[in-house]
């Protein structure tokens, strides 16, 4: 009969590290946005140069995610990948089929607000986690 | 499609998680392919053969229960 190894060397130890490694990412992108955003109001009065280095600063860190997250979703493993881009697709369905209306609505002045691409970012970030919680719980 | 990878597992006393380290995927991916909620891609289904030293047909069937050897005796295949 064949043994094996006790678990928690493989797969599961490498996702953890991807997962913490593009949490890291996540958060490095979320600090330079905030930065880029308030920084020329609150810390150096619009000076331009710091602003243009913040920016900079925020497309870096951007592309360091952007490879990160690819490295995270070449990492999982089939169904995992499954289930993460069918949240993926369906995000992205969900910001098409949201955005395309509620930016004509306004540029009509149907709705009320201004079609921010915040609120946009907020509905897709919505759509994947539920998406994600829903595609991990069927296949549980 | 049917498997007999819970059996397989439980004739040599592997958790989920020792299989999963095993085939290199993640416990649920185990979980989602002994249910049958999951249909593994043929290379993981020839790394599961490997790992059992048996051939794919003999652990993964189609809905009929016919392996390859089966199919292979259809007359209209």
């Amino acid at each position: 009969m064949n043994q094996l190894s006790p678990p928690g060397s493989g797969y599961e130890s490498r996702i953890r590290t991807n997962m913490i490694r593009l949490a890291c990412w996540n958060g490095a992108w979320i600090g330079t946005c905030a930065l880029m955003s308030f920084g020329p109001k609150l810390l150096w009065n619009r000076a331009l140069l710091l602003t243009l280095l913040a920016v900079g600063t925020n497309v870096g860190v951007g592309v360091g995610m952007l490879l990160s997250n690819k490295k995270y979703v070449e990492g999982l493993d089939e169904l995992q990948r499954k289930v993460y881009l069918n949240a993926l697709a369906i995000t992205v369905g969900v910001g098409l089929i949201a955005g395309v209306p509620i930016s004509v609505m306004a540029g009509y002045h149907v709705i009320p607000c201004k079609a921010d691409i915040a609120y946009l970012m907020m509905l897709m970030s919505l759509t994947f986690l539920v998406s994600m919680l829903y595609g991990t719980r069927r296949y549980r | 499609m049917k498997n007999r990878l819970k059996v397989l597992r439980a004739e040599r006393d592997w958790t989920q998680a020792q299989l999963a380290d095993a085939l290199d995927v993640s416990r649920q991916t185990i979980n989602a392919i002994e249910t049958g909620k999951f249909d593994p891609s043929l290379q993981l289904a020839f790394r599961a053969a490997r790992l059992f030293g048996m051939r794919i047909e003999e652990i993964f069937h189609d809905e009929d229960g016919l392996g390859a050897t089966e199919i292979k005796k259809d007359p209209y295949a």
